[in-house]
């Protein structure tokens, strides 16, 4: 209770008059404070969404929903209004358009990958196809598949003679991923899969690629990731860099399970779950980056 | 009194039921689980394991497990079955291919003598598609009709919509109430 009312005695009106107090000690704006502060990266970037977010003025408020294109202009604007002087802080300028981008961009990353999600996979399209085609032969390059309808999906862990039913919820975005890890990481994506084919110890290598889709998803959604691309994407992250990201799960996630040794598959869903909090207990911490630290092709 | 009189007496002070839903995969299972519960049923992935559930229905608990359908995890099945007060079976009706595959494991499951007791739901799930086929030629397909060891009931429904699955789980209740919380 005592903490509701100080934390709203503190929102509506100390933090201004601090604020103001500061402004007028330095002659700086809090933005600018926050910039030169903080080195680039998820402290600095989530430091100034805070401060546009809760700002009374409508174009700082109004920067977090700006389009790329217009992020520059947007940037003057909140110079010109917070009176800031590019020759007594050169370097202003550059840090926020980096802080918006980054903002902005996880945003349209969220719409882009919420757009493949809801692509559903469809055997007409000859596209989807091709790519559904293009994960067998990465993950088994000397296995020819009999036919497009066969028990062999099985090998790389579907669970039927057709894997279109099992992409479901996650649409196309499971099975790029899913290729984008076999592709990039090739070594290393058939190395989980002779794990994942272990007679005791094994697991169903695209169906849990599948749920580890899904697992990627709601971090995205719920905004648990910003830290982590605020750290590791100085710009506008990009749909391949949330692909990244899903490789760094399978990677991850296969080595949890090795090492757990769950007495069998059934145990799926504890060990997801458990899995699932050591990575948001990871991405609590601000220096954050959920990179899969091994040689790739790239 | 005897010990079942006690047990009985036991489960009616606090009205539980064991529910126990399976099918082939992607019949819906999942979907169902999470639509009862008031869920988004939008994001589900293929499920690997189980996933339970605690429902209060009707002043009822339900504790429903949900097993995945796939086929190397239907040996896991049994796992699931002990004090089962009703089995849930779901049905994709618009998978006309698998439909003799759900027979044979629906029949297997009527044998297991740790369902004996148990009510039998069948959900003709996927209604809303315009492949499905009707409830009655499920009935037909599964051959419900020759099942005498089990009271059993068909439902079409929708996991997607929601439509039909409180009609279902009703008479599930129903059945099983009448079995389980009358004492003699």
């Amino acid at each position: 209770m005592l903490g509701c009312i100080w934390q709203y005695v503190y929102t509506s009106f100390l933090r201004y008059w601090l604020k103001w107090l500061i402004r007028q000690a330095t002659g700086t704006c809090e933005l600018q404070r926050i910039c030169s502060g903080y080195k680039p990266g998820a402290t600095r970037t989530t430091k100034a969404e805070y401060s546009l977010r809760s700002s009374k003025n409508k174009a700082l408020r109004g920067a977090l929903d700006t389009n790329k294109d217009q992020l520059e202009q947007c940037v003057d604007q909140i110079m010109k209004v917070k009176n800031v002087k590019p020759q007594k802080d050169p370097l202003f300028k550059e840090s926020l358009h980096v802080c918006l981008l980054q903002i902005t961009g996880y945003n349209r990353l969220y719409i882009s990958v919420e757009d493949l999600r809801k692509e559903v996979f469809s055997s007409e399209n000859q596209e989807h196809e091709a790519t559904l085609l293009k994960l067998w032969d990465l993950l088994m390059p000397d296995v020819k598949l009999e036919s497009r309808i066969t028990k062999q999906w099985g090998d790389i862990g579907f669970q039927g003679d057709d894997p279109k039913t099992d992409f479901r919820g996650m649409g196309m975005l499971g099975l790029i991923n899913l290729v984008f890890f076999s592709e990039n990481y090739t070594e290393e994506a058939r190395q989980v899969l002779s794990h994942a084919n272990h007679p005791k110890l094994g697991y169903s290598y695209a169906i849990v690629g599948i749920n580890l889709t899904e697992m990627a998803y709601s971090l995205l959604k719920s905004g648990a990731l910003k830290p982590h691309f605020y750290n590791t994407v100085l710009g506008t992250p990009e749909l391949q860099h949330f692909h990244q990201l899903y490789c760094y799960l399978a990677y991850e996630f296969d080595k949890f399970w090795v090492a757990e040794e769950p007495e069998s598959i059934m145990q799926f869903n504890q060990y997801r779950e458990k899995f699932h909090d050591i990575v948001k207990m990871h991405l609590q911490d601000p220096d954050v980056s959920l990179t899969l630290t091994v040689r790739s092709k790239n | 009194m005897g010990l079942l009189t006690i047990l009985k007496k036991m489960k009616q002070k606090e009205r539980e039921m064991r529910l126990l839903m399976l099918g082939l995969d992607n019949a819906g299972k999942t979907t169902i689980l999470k639509k009862f519960n008031g869920e988004d049923v939008s994001t589900i992935s293929p499920t690997l394991g189980f996933n339970i559930k605690t429902v209060e229905h009707k002043g009822f608990k339900l504790n429903i497990w949900d097993v995945g359908g796939q086929k190397s995890l239907r040996s896991y099945w049994k796992n699931y079955f002990e004090s089962t007060d009703g089995l849930v079976w779901v049905v994709d009706s618009a998978d006309r291919l698998r439909l003799d595959d759900c027979k044979q494991e629906l029949s297997a499951l009527l044998l297991e003598e740790r369902l004996a007791g148990a009510t039998l739901l069948v959900f003709a799930n996927k209604q809303d598609l315009p492949g499905a086929l009707s409830k009655e030629a499920i009935r037909e397909a599964l051959a419900l009709e020759k099942i005498k060891s089990h009271h059993w009931c068909i439902i079409g429904c929708s996991a997607v919509t929601g439509e039909n699955l409180l009609t279902g789980v009703d008479w599930l209740l129903d059945d099983i109430a009448a079995r389980i919380f009358t004492t003699d």
